[in-house]
């Protein structure tokens, strides 16, 4: 690994190091400056904590940007960065940049310390960042555990509050088990091959392929090891991406947890997961008895079949979206599963396409939650269409972007990763999918109905009736914050759908890093 | 006007999308100048598009008036538009009916009159794009994006169960379009493994060979998508109800232009990319149009409600273009276009005296109308004209086309062409039966109580002549005088047979050659 370090400025090792975690210690001394700002009661009450994280995280896209093109190793191997991360840390960094926008009112709605709320997103942000770029299981391990015990903190900020508690609490007991498993199948993955770096482990695992026909015995010794490593590892991966069986804590985690952290869960770890877990199976997960993608096709199957019928039971629009995203990681799994350039090119456009369509469909829900908290039940959108036009549009806007109606973000991730997969001959896989997302249009398609086209039972709890309470919305309260990130989104899944070959580009040349490796 | 010239269709596309932008800063509480702005803007699009019509040339078969940029390299999707005799008529016949239905509209669509007609506006666009688009993924953006509109325009302005109508229409034709779509993929897949391109061009396409078996397949996945659009017998049954609750112009539209795309997709895409499967299917589905003709005329006799009765009428004639499509001679696929473009000036009247007659009577069923005839003269000729040109009579359009398709077609299926005719009969039982029941019936009759809103029965004002006398002169000029029409598909459907029977004689060259080699 340390012969193709490129000679950077004459630095010595640990320079060299430092250089490819930069984006990662920018996020994290800003972390720092948000924390160390509470010990100033006077100035934890403005709103420097909120401005300073914006700034920290466009400080990062900054340096993610100046570093792109170059090829770091840092760390003895154990921390990479290359063209994969520069687009997955500015898709994290987006969604987190989303998450701050977004927090402001809803935070200060609730009697709770914020200047460590956004010191805890900036901390979760880094921990994804150190989880996408990590090569090596222990990297692995802690970086994922960074992230969960950043995420479990959040899900519980709200501190009176029984759901959120009970969410976190949940959460973290179910998240804890994940991590046994995921650390369980390092070790076996260690006994059966004796590296942790997945360099070495891929190189150790070509080597042995390429004499497999002459020598089946030394295959056989370690295989068993292999896989049950490769299964527990995928396990605890699986459990952060959502996946079905694995999914259990997901409604109520997203359902209890803050809404901001609830998009930020849903955008930022997901793909942090996806992302790590793409690098691991294409080094890793190859070279093995058991063909994984078996494995993947039905769990890619179960969870979109799973997460759209309980989507359609749900009357909760914060559970709809949880149920949907167990759905879109089935929809992600099969870029993987169709695999190739075009494969791992697509799962990471679809990615990206889904950050601004959740992230803006949770912005949309946040300004509704801001004037009324009793407002996420779906009759209270009965009507909003006709009073706030801007919102309920962009909001009609990312449930058909989910839906993967044209002319959106979602449909282009969808054509990508669905051709994908035909093309490497999974059409039962493709065909299965094309039928669920005609079943799941029913369920976004009901928010628009409730939006835009209210039936009359409806108009009694619908927000519009109940004109006398102070909705901040009525008021045309709606602050810049929500309002920018709902632009952004709305930006980015037009021109996601519209002209999407610029991110193609961009998707390409981080997938082309990856198969390089 | 060279510039006009060369993108003459990206204009035309994208007019109704600019005229959207131009009504957004308007207050919403300013209807009228909505109303009048929008109409006005559709009525400029129609004569914009009626330079397609002049600067078209008859004498080629060839794609006219093509833009082709690059799209999405990465999937070899490029922005590629042209069209033929087919598309030239069907962009009419769309220019004109959004005209007609957005000024049909003035009295029916009384709140959110603003996001009315963006709606129609859009739905344009999309309709527009979907007939000029040559690259399959275009093709697929456009088509499946025009639902859209139309769903919202059944759920806002419809009535009695229109959000369970609004619904079953978005999700039955969406799950159609996704099967499409499959098929659509897995196409592009085979010519990609055979050539080693990406490409969505059509025309590339088309000259991809596929193995029969697999054919069948990918045509059954293609067929899904066209049939529930046109709609064909089986499945048909989210046709009625939207058509029944959608607000007056959003069923001229349903019938007159997005029933079209079903056939136009048959005649673009399943049936040119896929030859021989559509050649071994032909029969059945054949059978399955006159099985379409009857039952749409069997189930429009028993209505009670008249919308619902036009809208089933739809399907029977659906049928007859269906079977005139399928016979695959040069002269029944010219009928079945004919008939097309017949079905959308034709059902488009009806539906805007049906809409007509509701708003004054404020009620559909057959039995609580009557007496009309007496207080309005003019309704009734006029609404006697389009119901006799979809019955077929002669001198009218309707009779035209028929005629061609039932000529064309007997060639290839006496029997099932016999048959298929006495759908005409019938359509002259349930049409001239309703017309005498609606307009000549006793209002005093016993069976239904008395309407009293026939007392204040106002005939057609100028606004609603306005709008139905395009359609008329129409059924006039196209039944009198077909040439100008037939001159311009002729040289389409004759390429369209080429491009069959070359297909058709390879494919059985290669049969006879593995028949020997077995031998």
């Amino acid at each position: 690994m340390h012969n193709i370090m490129p000679a950077i400025y004459g630095l010595n090792s640990l320079e060299k190091s430092m250089l490819s975690i930069i984006p990662e210690a920018v996020i994290i001394l800003f972390a720092f400056i948000v924390l160390f700002i509470t010990f100033f009661e006077k100035i934890a009450k403005s709103k420097n904590s909120y401005y300073l994280s914006l700034i920290g995280i466009a400080f990062s896209i900054l340096y993610v940007v100046m570093l792109s093109g170059r090829n770091l190793t840092g760390f003895y191997g154990s921390v990479v960065f290359n063209g994969y991360d520069v687009f997955l840390f500015i898709a994290i960094l987006l969604s987190g940049f989303l998450t701050v926008l977004v927090s402001k009112d809803y935070i200060e709605n609730f009697d709770v310390p914020y200047p460590e709320y956004y010191s805890i997103i900036l901390f979760g942000i880094s921990a994804m960042m150190f989880l996408v770029s990590s090569n090596n299981l222990i990297m692995v391990f802690i970086s994922l555990e960074f992230m969960s015990i950043c995420a479990y903190i959040l899900t519980g900020y709200i501190r009176g509050n029984t759901r959120s508690t009970e969410a976190a609490l949940k959460y973290l007991i179910l998240g804890t088990f994940a991590s046994a498993f995921l650390i369980f199948g390092s070790v076996f993955i260690y006994a059966a091959v004796g590296h942790l770096n997945l360099n070495s482990i891929h190189t150790y695992l070509e080597n042995i392929s390429y004499v497999k026909h002459g020598s089946d015995l030394i295959l056989n010794g370690i295989s068993e090891y292999l896989s049950i490593g490769l299964l527990l590892f995928m396990i605890g991966l699986a459990f952060k991406m959502s996946l079905f069986p694995f999914h259990a804590w997901t409604p109520d985690a997203y359902d209890g947890a803050p809404t901001p952290i609830t998009s930020f869960m849903a955008t930022g770890i997901k793909i942090a997961a996806f992302a790590v877990f793409l690098r691991i199976y294409l080094l890793i997960y190859n070279y093995n008895v058991i063909n994984f993608n078996d494995i993947l096709w039905v769990l890619a199957v179960l969870s979109m079949t799973f997460g759209n019928i309980a989507a359609i039971l749900s009357t909760n629009i914060k559970r709809l979206l949880a149920y949907s995203s167990i759905a879109q990681a089935g929809y992600i799994l099969i870029g993987i599963i169709g695999g190739g350039f075009y494969g791992y090119s697509g799962t990471l456009f679809y990615l990206f396409a889904y950050i601004f369509m959740t992230a803006g469909a949770f912005a949309v829900v946040i300004i509704f939650e801001n004037s009324d908290i009793a407002s996420l039940d779906i009759k209270k959108y009965s009507g909003v269409g006709y009073k706030y036009p801007f919102i309920s549009a962009a909001m009609a806007f990312f449930m058909l972007s989910l839906a993967g109606i044209p002319v959106t973000s979602g449909f282009m991730g969808k054509f990508y990763v669905f051709s994908a997969a035909v093309k490497s001959g999974y059409y039962w896989l493709v065909f299965i999918a094309l039928l669920n997302s005609a079943f799941a249009a029913y369920y976004y398609i009901k928010v628009i109905v409730k939006m835009y086209m209210p039936d009359k039972e409806d108009s009694n709890v619908s927000c519009i009736a109940a004109e006398g309470k102070n909705y901040g919305i009525v008021n045309g309260n709606i602050s810049e914050g929500i309002m920018l990130a709902i632009i952004i989104c709305l930006f980015f899944t037009l021109i996601m759908g519209v002209y999407p070959q610029i991110f193609i580009n961009f998707a390409n040349y981080s997938a082309a890093s990856l198969a390089s490796l | 006007m060279a510039f006009f010239m060369k993108y003459i269709l990206t204009i035309l596309i994208f007019f109704p999308t600019v005229a959207v932008l131009i009504l957004l800063p308007i207050n919403k509480k300013n209807e009228g100048l909505l109303r009048n702005l929008a109409t006005l803007l559709s009525l400029l699009e129609f004569i914009a598009s009626y330079y397609l019509f002049i600067y078209f040339r008859p004498d080629t078969y060839k794609f006219q008036f093509v833009e082709k940029f690059n799209w999405i390299p990465s999937f070899g999707a490029s922005y590629f538009l042209g069209i033929d005799g087919i598309s030239l008529f069907l962009i009419l016949l769309t220019t004109l009916l959004t005209f007609v239905s957005l000024l049909s509209s003035y009295r029916y669509i009384k709140d959110h009159v603003k996001e009315f007609v963006i709606l129609m506006l859009l739905l344009e666009t999309f309709m527009l794009g979907t007939f000029a688009a040559l690259d399959i993924l275009l093709f697929y953006v456009f088509w499946e994006f025009m639902l859209l509109p139309m769903y919202f325009i059944i759920g806002m302005w419809g009535t009695g169960k229109r959000i369970y109508s609004a619904v079953k229409f978005f999700l039955y034709t969406l799950a159609g379009s996704l099967i499409m779509l499959f098929g659509l993929i897995y196409i592009f897949i085979i010519h990609y493994q055979q050539t080693g391109n990406f490409t969505f061009n059509l025309i590339r396409l088309y000259n991809t060979s596929i193995p029969v078996n697999l054919q069948i397949l990918l045509f059954i996945a293609l067929f899904l998508g066209f049939a529930i659009k046109v709609p064909i017998f089986p499945f048909h049954t989210w046709l009625p109800d939207a058509h029944t609750e959608a607000p007056t112009a959003g069923s001229v539209i349903l019938a007159g232009v997005l029933l079209k795309f079903g056939i136009y997709g048959f005649f673009r895409f399943a049936i040119p990319l896929l030859p021989n499967a559509a050649q071994i299917l032909a029969p059945y589905i054949v059978v399955i149009g006159v099985i379409g003709i009857l039952y749409g005329a069997f189930v429009s006799i028993v209505q009670k409600d008249l919308k619902r009765l036009v809208a089933f009428s739809s399907v029977s004639h659906m049928g007859f273009i269906m079977v005139g499509l399928f016979a695959f001679t040069a002269i029944s696929i010219n009928g079945a276009v004919y008939q097309l473009l017949n079905h959308g000036v034709d059902t488009g009247a009806l539906f805007l005296f049906v809409g007509m007659i509701y708003e004054r009577m404020h009620t559909r069923q057959i039995k609580d109308l009557g007496g009309i005839a007496k207080k309005a003269p003019i309704l009734t000729v006029l609404f006697l004209t389009s119901v006799l040109a979809s019955v077929g009579l002669p001198g009218l359009n309707g009779f035209i086309g028929e005629f061609l398709i039932l000529i064309g077609s007997f060639r290839s299926y006496p029997v099932l062409t016999i048959i298929g005719t006495s759908g005409i009969i019938f359509a002259a039982v349930y049409l001239l039966w309703m017309f005498q029941r609606v307009m000549f019936q006793d209002p005093h009759d016993q069976t239904a109580p008395y309407n009293h809103h026939l007392e204040s029965f106002d005939d057609m004002n100028l606004r609603e002549i306005i709008t139905v006398l395009p359609l008329i002169i129409l059924m006039f000029l196209m039944g009198f005088y077909p040439d100008p029409f037939l001159d311009r598909i002729g040289p389409s459907v004759l390429h369209f047979l080429t491009m069959l029977n070359h297909h058709k004689i390879i494919y059985n060259a290669i049969k006879i050659k593995t028949g020997l080699s077995n031998a």
